[in-house]
């Protein structure tokens, strides 16, 4: 990539940054939102964990952190790009946007960048601080482990990233899709161990999900947190590699989605 | 007499909005079939998650999962007749900013009526499949009996419940009068909800049940009449009377909501401020 194109995306990202600065009540219905939903989690579990030690190899202290460090993630998978796209297709100006001399996408995935780097201070940190007094201070089960979460995480956010952007390309092909939008939410929510871990899960369930993409933006991430296997393990090997083959195929994937859209943009003119 | 000719004539009134609300449906058909998919996915997989949980558990608070899937259902059925009827508290600031009262208030009805009555949000029926599946499921599971005095104390439990969800809605709509913002309130009067009345509010802290059984009567949306109608030990209202309660709950929060509304009204000058 060319300096000049680096510095068009800094651009993108300082003005989204500023930008997702002005809505302030936005952001305290957010935190408080959040909050509600973390507290009543902890609530759940401890009502669960009155009468049991440990359950499915954890106790109520560890599913505490997992309560808190989730919340926590969830600042970090929030994207707005299925959004932006549809909008741009449905007001018609994708065709101008795909005109100018930068990656339209790159643009996207620029202002996503900066929500998130404004959301950590606008959200996490607040959540951290809830957490931490009325929930419990989330400690990593280790050095390594943190290391390996951190290296996860970082491959859930692209995962995430470019679900959500394929996703939203199908709106070059039918407009509305708000519904659409609401049912992949609640699929991911309740099918990536954000709120209820997978081990909770049947085992038939559990190994489709343990192939499928969504148990890689949460599970796999909290799992590595809270030392549910050890770092060595064949448990935690083999979800690092499945986590980087949905990487590999859903960057390309995306490759292949992105030319077929512009081409199509090309011919009919948005 | 004459107050009688007013009543028939509000539900004529309503009965024709109904008629148009059912005839929207036809108007856009690809949206209701894209709801129909969301919002039972969202609930049925939500409620089967928690039945995961609650089977490795055993109970959660002394409620099985019969009983468990028996008020959620009913609380999102609950849901479902709030959001029908009663959805446009959440968009409050759009109607105050874009003046739309106007119109309303040159008109001879109740503006809280109109408000409500004349967007009737017929999509909302899309969650009333799913709350009624679990809601089934949970009576299987417990072996509950219809019969006619439980059928009845269920539709007063619905009713009470809707108008309590309902006045809550307008209660946070109506701040826009002061705020003069449009903040969309739906997602987390949503979240407030679902977390307090589709599991037994038992579970948490005793202020927060505090604060929910008597200054937001959440807490009778269903926990209360469900464990009185079951017969699960709540601590407060056993038995039938947590039903009666609930109705009377759900009458006193929309007058005070409306209440609450005509006050903010005065202060509603049209679009343009």
């Amino acid at each position: 990539m060319s300096r000049a194109g680096i510095r068009v995306y800094l651009q993108v990202y300082k003005t989204q940054i500023i930008r997702s600065m002005t809505y302030k009540f936005e952001v305290y219905g957010n935190i408080l939102m959040q909050s509600i939903i973390m507290l009543a989690s902890a609530y759940f579990w401890k009502a669960l964990f009155k009468n049991s030690d440990t359950v499915k190899g954890v106790d109520v202290d560890t599913m505490l952190i997992y309560t808190v460090v989730s919340a926590m993630i969830s600042v970090v998978l929030t994207c707005n790009v299925e959004r932006r796209i549809m909008t741009s297709v449905d007001k018609g100006t994708i065709a101008i946007d795909m005109m100018r001399p930068v990656n339209v996408f790159g643009v996207f995935l620029a202002e996503d960048i900066a929500g998130i780097t404004a959301l950590v201070f606008q959200n996490m940190l607040p959540i951290l601080v809830i957490g931490c007094l009325f929930i419990k201070l989330p400690t990593p089960a280790g050095p390594a482990h943190f290391a390996l979460f951190l290296v996860s995480l970082f491959m859930a956010f692209w995962i995430n990233w470019l679900i959500a952007c394929m996703f939203g390309m199908i709106a070059f092909w039918t407009l509305n899709m708000d519904a659409l939008i609401q049912v992949k939410k609640h699929l991911i929510r309740l099918l990536s161990g954000s709120i209820i871990p997978l081990w909770f899960f049947p085992a038939w369930l559990r190994n489709i999900l343990e192939w499928l993409p969504f148990a890689y933006l949460y599970q796999l991430p909290l799992d590595l947190y809270i030392g549910k296997y050890p770092v060595s393990s064949a448990q935690c090997q083999r979800g690092l590699c499945v986590q980087l083959l949905w990487l590999v195929l859903l960057t390309m994937g995306f490759l292949f989605l992105q030319k077929r859209v512009t081409s199509k943009v090309m011919i009919q003119g948005g | 007499m004459k107050l009688l000719r007013e009543l028939f004539h509000y539900l004529d009134v309503t009965a024709a909005n109904i008629k148009i609300a059912f005839l929207s449906i036809i108007e856009y058909p690809a949206n209701i079939i894209g709801w129909l998919l969301s919002n039972p996915i969202q609930f049925l997989v939500g409620f089967a998650t928690i039945q995961f949980v609650v089977n490795e558990f055993g109970a959660i608070n002394g409620w099985n999962y019969g009983q468990l899937a028996f008020l959620y259902g009913l609380s999102v059925i609950s849901h479902a007749l709030s959001m029908i009827f009663f959805v446009n508290g959440w968009f409050m600031g759009w109607w105050v900013l874009d003046g739309e009262f106007d119109r309303m208030l040159t008109r001879p009805m109740s503006v809280v009526y109109q408000f409500f009555f004349t967007n009737i949000n017929i999509f909302g029926i899309t969650d009333l499949v799913p709350g009624v599946i679990v809601f089934a499921y949970g009576c299987q599971k417990i072996g509950f009996c219809f019969t006619l005095a439980n059928v009845f104390q269920i539709l007063v439990l619905l009713v009470g419940a809707t108008l309590i969800r309902g006045g809550v809605y307008l209660i946070l709509g109506s701040t826009s009068f002061w705020t003069r913002s449009a903040i969309d309130f739906g997602a987390f009067t949503q979240e407030l909800f679902d977390k307090t009345t589709m599991y037994p509010i038992s579970m948490y802290p005793e202020a927060f049940q505090f604060i929910l059984t008597y200054i937001i009567p959440i807490g009778w949306v269903s926990f209360y009449p469900v464990s009185g109608l079951l017969g699960i030990e709540n601590g407060l209202a056993n038995g039938q009377v947590a039903t009666w309660i609930t109705l009377f709950a759900g009458i006193l929060t929309m007058l005070v909501a409306a209440g609450f509304f005509k006050l903010g009204l005065r202060r509603y000058e049209s679009a343009g401020n």
